[in-house]
């Protein structure tokens, strides 16, 4: 059986070795025994195609190609929204997350327009950057991730995150992070999450196997495991 | 004279006399002269002829490079030691060249500028000419990306100063862009270059200026090329002086500079190449005759220390010394590695991410080209260090054989099983925050 990834904007919004996110997700979708597609999308592309896919990933960029790809990404709201609506698995990590909000004020003063799956909004400046380690909870399965922040700007309106800031090592100002809707998740964390997170992986694998209707198998990945609780045990036994 | 200044003056070279006499070269001088006088940067009296140097990797080679050139003509030369590139540090070695009336002595002061902390050290002075490496993804924890640290370098340019760029590298010849008198230094189209890009990421794919779709016509090596930008017109800027060629021969390694200036050097490792590029370039422009610049750069020795050979147990080994979070430079230990014809295994320790700050953030190691390693006929991998599970993930996903790729929490470990189970080559890449955990098992030799 076939499974097609729609890895969007790769050489436009892969800063932090995002790339490991659809590497990971071609990886374990193997194992499981499907043929894996990875369509490509990028600024100079006249479309994208969301009909059809079976998981969604973007990554992050710099602030000014990220607000290139939004405006991009806008051109086809009304197919992304709705494959989100379908319960298309999708990961948008970083700043690209930011774009999922209603929109983006920069650090010139500009507004990006965002796609408004969410009412968020982000404010970002150009004086520094915030960055640090971060372990999230999700208190609802009271999970913890791990990773790291890498960003310009702060959400003005948290009320909708879902994740607690458990633990924050850096200059980020955090008490929540990620938003969820269907199976579209956004979260600031930049880089290779499902790698330090294996749970992350795991569920957008169910999830894929759940929509083609063939039943996970349970496959151990004991380095990635291994990975997140040597993190997870760093990162909150680290001194602030 | 105001008397805050000659005050912080005196208050720093008094903390510098004690910390000197109890061993310790630190900023904290010019902690406590900024306290005293906020200013004292734009009090001193500078001489004529000062350069500062940033980028992201290189810097302190030339520097040191730089000192050794103007030195070896007779000038008097003030520079920071690594290190103290922040503005505190900057303020203690000025103020220790100097009169109590804040007059530096030397000839020249040269500066090791960090690109985040230029911004803050140029509202007080501004060097005559100031060097840009090259831009790279490096130390994104802190430095968050190159094009963030662009901006920061852009708020310490101004317009009295003469820029030096890399003409190979577009983020840094886009400083370049409007401002007539700038000068270029890079490298022509050698052997080694390639048509097509090579690595895991392309950051010349889109034009740092208006970000469309560029176009090269060689890679040196990463986005380090001649491109050209298919819509605003931005393209590689001629070169007032460039690596004209590389030679190695009878195991005697040479560059050539301009066509006509041949400097021995201990390796022709590409950007080593550039940082003497940007070392002569840098001279010259400061007035010394090109012969003369390339006849000191010729018997210059570096010292800095990126690779060290030694034996662990029967095996010969080689550390080349990269660093973690900046892929390039894992990429050009693993050329040398790939290029090496010899049987060999590879160590990669990855155990303090960094030696100066908390973080276990791995994702750098998805931008390094470990595919060219894998593919590179090598005999074992050892992964080594309290990440060597990102390793492994990150390895297997770049296609290395399982059955020749080992993994150990310890850095002992690994070394105890390459003494007892190999017999080839051991090359080891890793950083500075790593490196004594295997300098300190193994016996250095010297550089063969
Ligand atoms: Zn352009």
């Amino acid at each position: 059986m076939n499974v097609k990834i729609l890895y969007l904007y790769p050489d436009f919004m892969s800063l932090y070795g995002d790339n490991g996110n659809v590497r990971i997700m071609d990886r374990r979708l193997k194992d499981q025994g499907f043929e894996v597609e990875i369509i490509k999308r990028t600024v100079t592309d006249s479309d994208i195609d969301f009909t059809d896919v079976d998981f969604v990933y973007m990554g992050s960029g710099f602030e000014s190609n990220r607000n290139i790809a939004a405006k991009h990404l806008a051109g086809f709201k009304d197919a992304l929204v709705k494959a989100v609506d379908d319960g298309v698995p999708m990961l948008f990590t970083g700043n690209s997350y930011d774009i999922l909000g209603k929109g983006i004020t920069t650090a010139d003063g500009s507004f990006v327009e965002g796609l408004g799956i969410f009412g968020f909004t982000f404010k970002e400046q150009i004086e520094k950057r915030y960055t640090g380690d971060v372990v999230l909870e999700d208190c609802a399965i009271n999970e913890r991730y791990v990773g790291f922040v890498n960003r310009a700007g702060v959400p003005e309106n948290n009320e909708e995150l879902l994740f607690d800031a458990v633990k924050v090592i850096g200059n980020v100002p955090m008490t929540k992070d990620a938003v969820r809707k269907n199976r579209l998740l956004g979260i600031s964390l930049i880089g290779p999450v499902l790698l330090k997170n294996p749970k992350l992986a795991e569920l957008f694998v169910n999830e894929i196997c759940e929509r083609k209707g063939v039943k996970a198998k349970d496959i151990d990945y004991p380095h990635s495991e291994k990975s997140h609780a040597v993190t997870l045990k760093a990162l909150m036994e680290a001194e602030l | 004279m105001k008397i805050r200044v000659f005050t912080a003056i005196l208050v720093c070279k008094i903390i510098r006399g004690l910390a000197k006499l109890a061993g310790r070269g630190s900023s904290l001088p010019g902690k406590y002269a900024l306290k005293i006088c906020p200013d004292i940067l734009s009090q001193l009296k500078l001489p004529e002829l000062s350069l500062a140097v940033t980028g992201s990797n290189g810097k302190t080679s030339t520097v040191e490079m730089i000192a050794h050139i103007l030195r070896s003509n007779g000038l008097k030369v003030a520079y920071n030691k690594e290190g103290s590139n922040q503005i505190e540090g900057v303020v203690t070695f000025l103020i220790s060249d100097s009169t109590m009336g804040g007059k530096v002595k030397s000839d020249v002061v040269l500066l090791e500028a960090d690109e985040r902390y230029s911004r803050h050290i140029f509202k007080y002075f501004h060097p005559k000419y100031f060097v840009i490496n090259n831009l790279y993804r490096d130390q994104m924890t802190r430095n968050g990306h190159p094009e963030f640290i662009k901006s920061v370098i852009g708020q310490a340019v101004y317009d009295d100063m003469t820029l030096i760029l890399n003409a190979d590298d577009p983020l840094v010849a886009s400083f370049g862009k409007g401002r007539e008198g700038t000068i270029y230094f890079g490298a022509d189209n050698l052997p080694s270059d390639t048509k097509t890009h090579e690595g895991i990421y392309d950051d010349g794919k889109y034009c740092p200026v208006c970000k469309s779709p560029m176009e090269y016509e060689y890679y040196h090596y990463n986005h380090i090329g001649k491109f050209k930008c298919t819509s605003c017109g931005f393209e590689r800027h001629a070169a007032d002086h460039s690596l004209t060629s590389t030679q190695e021969k009878d195991g005697k390694a040479s560059i050539t500079i301009d066509g006509k200036y041949e400097i021995p050097v201990f390796f022709t490792g590409i950007y080593h190449c550039y940082n003497i590029l940007a070392a002569f370039t840098a001279a010259v422009t400061s007035g010394i005759a090109p012969e003369k610049a390339a006849e000191s750069l010729g018997g210059y020795i570096l010292k800095s220390g990126r690779i060290s050979d030694f034996t662990l147990g029967k095996l010969d080994g080689r550390l080349l010394l990269s660093k973690h979070e900046n892929s390039v430079s894992y990429d050009r230990s693993i050329d040398v590695v790939a290029n090496d014809k010899r049987k060999k295994s590879v160590m990669i320790i990855v155990d303090a991410i960094s030696r100066k700050y908390y973080t276990s953030d791995s994702s750098w190691l998805w931008d390094i080209n470990f595919e060219k390693l894998c593919g590179s006929d090598v005999e074992k991998i050892i992964l080594a260090g309290q990440y060597c599970d990102d390793l492994a993930v990150r390895f297997e996903l770049a296609g290395a054989d399982p059955d020749k790729t080992v993994y150990f929490t310890t850095v002992q470990e690994a070394a105890d099983y390459c003494a007892h189970n190999l017999d080839s080559f051991l090359y080891v890449i890793t950083c500075f925050s790593d490196k004594e955990k295997i300098l300190s098992i193994v016996t250095r030799r010297e550089l063969s």
